[in-house]
């Protein structure tokens, strides 16, 4: 009795080690534990996208906390399971859309209004989507993956989620990481390549100040926008829909309780269960994978290439502008969204050489109509290949 | 009084509208897709019997509940046979397919209806909105029909109807195991070039006409504002047009600003906006955080 009794706690204990982490443990599981933690530490020690990163860094560690396969219901891809439930807004793609509403109702489109030649800047930083697009064809991915492998070029994380879900979601855990690290490295990123294609004199380049925007157009703005988008691609409307009636409830005047919500609340919370349930999906058996390399060398070119685009095609523009309305090729760089990131390191780099050159205002311009640009690119990306 | 009938009234009407439209995109939505007369040697019901039947295919996006509408093979009688409410199986998913018995023996259940289909002429069949005078869909399956060959659409739901060469209930009439679409951007566009050039094209397109209209909303918009403010007796004041006055406090400010001439002062003759109207430009708890330090 006395023996079996003991045999019986060795036995379960034995099943008890079976189910720790430890024991289930594999190399990968430490690796992507430690850019969980990368993660966490670049965005409170340097306040990367800490909004972003920190429940990103946290979802890596969730989701790579190893475990016995048993049924109980616990990982992110058990379904079921409350991960799984909450991943279910990532998969279903209903969480970017809404994150989109949040963005409409913060986002002041007076720049773009007041000097509209600026949404050009934004269509031709698109370029990242379709140059990380030709390149990713040509590693050997099919059309459809390339298309949500390019959409990180956008730098819209909400955005990135969307295409990827529904183009390759096979590939979206590595897309929606390789999207968000490099949106909050737009401070190392960008700059070099500013600098590079610049010179000393068009750094200086000042630009009349934007006139003030009556509101009554900053009203028409969402409306006119909302119809000529979608009428021209309709598959842009889950994320341009919701952008641009976010914005409609901030410009009213008549719905601040409405916009505040979007803009407060429901996007923080949006933002939380995205960011964690995100970070969770990149389980190492599920994304330490070659690809997920590929995908993350492919996404800093598309970065490069949009900034890059972003910045000559101004320069370009320059050549048919006269010489008081020309603009400064630094805020090129902000066509790549990445709100409002992207804009700050116009206003940095340009203050570096003239401090007395406010650049933010004007570079919030190409930014915002980055947003629409890569929205828009998504519609198309979806179009074609969905 | 009169202000608030109106309102309401155009409320409602919106509300009709939208009504009206959600309906389209339901029951509307159905089509006849596939017909078999005669069933000899083929699909077999829930009694272990063979007759003919009729397929009724979803093309929409979004579940259909075709409980309530009609199916007949009478034009005068286009409600024949109600398809029963209630039943949780005439809720058709997105691009599915529903199978009604042509046996004529409805009692056997919600997908057996009170006629049968003729094998010795032409048969006409028609589904009816619940309201049994909206007719959603029909067909006059021609005489003659062959034994274990149904008629139908070749890709569910669109085109002429003809002859298929697989009899297929409840189920695609055409199976797709290739994506055409990715089959062919893989063929005719292995470098990518063409779809950007296509999506580049798309979303300046798209960005220039927003620019070219907003250009000219800005011009209505500033020459609305000078007749409004013409109308109130203001001097409207172009960038170019700065008096001397102001330009002279400007230089004085900026001269200040640069040679560092302030001490202790009350009063500080600046170039900065000191009282600002709320912008959210000047809001960086919605749109700004600090820059990550270094």
């Amino acid at each position: 009795m006395h023996e079996s009794f003991l045999s019986f706690l060795g036995e379960n204990l034995q099943l008890f080690l079976t189910y720790t982490g430890v024991y289930n443990a594999e190399p990968g599981h430490f690796i992507m534990i430690v850019v969980g933690l990368i993660f966490i530490f670049l965005a409170i020690k340097y306040e990367f996208e800490p909004m972003l990163l920190i429940p990103i860094g946290f979802g890596i560690l969730i989701g790579n906390i190893p475990f016995k396969d048993a049924g109980l219901q616990i990982g992110l891809y058990e379904q079921g399971s409350v991960l799984n439930i909450l991943y279910q807004g990532v998969t279903s793609g209903w969480y970017p859309p809404l994150i989109f509403l949040g963005i409409g109702a913060m986002t002041d489109f007076s720049a773009l209004i007041s000097n509209p030649k600026l949404m050009l800047i934004g269509a031709a930083a698109q370029f990242g989507i379709f140059g990380a697009y030709v390149i990713a064809l040509q590693m050997g991915f099919e059309p459809n993956q390339a298309g949500a492998i390019g959409i990180i070029g956008g730098a819209d994380g909400p955005t990135a989620i969307f295409l990827s879900s529904k183009l390759a979601p096979e590939l979206m855990g590595a897309i929606a990481i390789s999207a968000y690290s490099y949106m909050a490295l737009v401070p190392i990123i960008q700059p070099p390549f500013m600098k590079l294609l610049t010179t000393n004199r068009e750094r200086v380049i000042r630009m009349k100040a934007p006139r003030v925007v009556s509101s009554t157009e900053k009203i028409m703005f969402p409306i006119i926008g909302l119809l000529l988008t979608c009428f021209l691609v309709p598959s842009g409307l889950p994320l341009l829909g919701m952008l641009f009636f976010g914005n409609l409830l901030k410009e009213s005047g008549v719905t601040r309780r409405l916009a505040e919500t979007a803009r407060g609340p429901l996007i923080d919370t949006i933002t939380i269960l995205l960011g964690i349930t995100v970070g969770a999906s990149t389980q190492a058996t599920q994304f330490l994978t070659m690809n997920s390399v590929k995908i993350f060398a492919l996404g800093a070119l598309s970065f490069i290439i949009a900034t890059c685009a972003g910045v000559l095609f101004v320069k370009f523009f320059n050549l048919f502008l006269k010489k008081d309305n020309r603009i400064n090729p630094l805020i090129g760089n902000a066509g790549v969204s990445a709100v409002p990131d992207s804009a700050r390191i116009s206003q940095i780099v340009g203050s570096q050489y003239d401090p007395s050159n406010y650049l933010l205002m004007h570079a919030m311009g190409p930014n915002v109509a980055g947003v629409i640009g890569s929205a828009v690119a998504a519609g198309v990306l979806l179009g074609f290949l969905g | 009084m009169n202000r608030i009938v109106k309102k309401t009234g155009l409320l409602l009407s919106l509300a009709l509208l939208c009504a009206a439209g959600a309906q389209a995109q339901r029951v509307t939505s159905m089509r006849l897709n596939e017909v078999l007369v005669i069933n000899e040697d083929n699909f077999v019901d829930d009694y272990g019997k063979r007759s003919g039947w009729v397929e009724l295919f979803n093309t929409s996006a979004g579940t259909v509940n075709i409980g309530g509408c009609f199916l007949t093979d009478d034009r005068n009688d286009p409600k024949k046979y109600p398809i029963p409410k209630g039943d949780v199986l005439t809720r058709i998913s997105p691009r599915q397919h529903a199978l009604f018995w042509a046996d004529g023996i409805a009692s056997r259940g919600t997908f057996h209806v009170n006629f049968i289909l003729d094998p010795n002429k032409e048969n006409y069949v028609a589904f009816y909105d619940s309201d049994g005078k909206t007719l959603v869909d029909e067909v006059i399956i021609p005489a003659g029909q062959k034994t274990d060959i149904s008629y139908g659409h070749r890709i569910d739901g669109i085109g002429e109807w003809e002859y298929l060469a697989k009899v297929t209930p409840s189920t695609n009439n055409l199976t797709l195991d290739t994506n055409e679409k990715l089959d062919n951007f893989k063929l005719n566009d292995a470098w990518g070039i063409g779809m950007t050039i296509t999506a580049m094209g798309v979303v300046f397109i798209g960005l220039f006409i927003l620019y070219i209209i907003f250009k000219q909303v800005a011009k209505l918009s500033i020459a609305a504002s000078r007749v409004r403010a013409k109308k109130a007796g203001e001097t409207v004041v172009n960038n170019g047009d700065i008096s001397g006055e102001v330009l002279a406090a400007i230089s004085s400010a900026l001269y200040e600003l640069n040679e560092d001439v302030h001490d202790i002062e009350r009063t500080v003759l600046t170039i900065q906006k000191v009282k600002r109207n709320y912008s959210p430009w000047s809001s960086k708890i919605y749109s700004l955080r600090e820059y990550p330090r270094k």
